[in-house]
């Protein structure tokens, strides 16, 4: 029978198993960019570095994007929701968006697709804002009715 | 906060315990210290009523306002 525990460990699942992903890009990373740059029809040669610069500048935001996910679900877990903690990892993960934005915009000026990223990950970080905006009332409000005698 | 709560001087003046007035009120002791110290946010008028009942005091006996300085 599916339940709320078996739903946060399958996310935390996805969480690791992002994790690994990130730990096999950054290890596999300049094989993977000189492939994409055989396999790509626009004339990358010599940008083989910059993809390289991005990638591994883009791995530390998406390491602490990953490590705080983790952290919130484990609070999660433990019925820790609607504290003060948990607002913080949600506005370092919305961080975390953000300055993956700011480095794939940069990365625009050698690569223009990355725009794409760029757009998409800004998007994500707004939505984890707002989500962390309301995390931040309702601990508020959950302070007030707790010291409500 | 400018409410100041006064329950210990009623209190000591009926000479009646936080163990006492909890039990009368219904309400815990973590609660009872929250309210003293002047923790609480906000108190239900069902416990006023209860303390007040308890206490044979009115509500402002218990409650003060005071002007909080900003400076």
């Amino acid at each position: 029978m599916w339940n709320d525990k078996k739903s946060i460990s399958l996310s935390k699942l996805c969480v690791l198993v992002f994790t690994a992903m990130l730990i096999g890009t950054d290890l596999s990373a300049p094989w993977l960019v000189r492939w994409f740059v055989d396999f790509s029809r626009a004339n990358l040669v010599g940008k083989e570095a910059f993809f390289l610069v991005t990638i591994y500048s883009g791995s530390v935001p998406a390491a602490v994007l990953l490590f705080c996910l983790y952290r919130l679900l484990r609070r999660i877990e433990l019925e820790q929701v609607f504290i003060a903690t948990n607002v913080n990892y949600l506005r370092r993960i919305s961080w975390s968006c953000f300055v993956g934005a700011i480095i794939c915009f940069a990365s625009m000026l050698y690569y223009f697709p990355w725009v794409f990223v760029a757009v998409a990950a800004a998007f994500m970080g707004l939505i984890v804002r707002v989500i962390k905006n309301v995390i931040a009332q309702a601990v508020e409000l959950k302070n007030e009715s707790e010291l409500t005698i | 906060m400018p409410i100041i709560v006064n329950l210990d001087v009623i209190m000591a003046k009926r000479k009646i315990s936080s163990g006492e007035l909890g039990e009368k009120v219904g309400i815990s002791q973590a609660n009872l210290s929250i309210l003293k110290t002047g923790k609480a946010k906000a108190i239900r008028f069902s416990t006023l009523e209860a303390i007040c009942k308890a206490l044979d005091c009115q509500p402002g006996d218990i409650l003060e306002f005071k002007e909080q300085d900003l400076k």
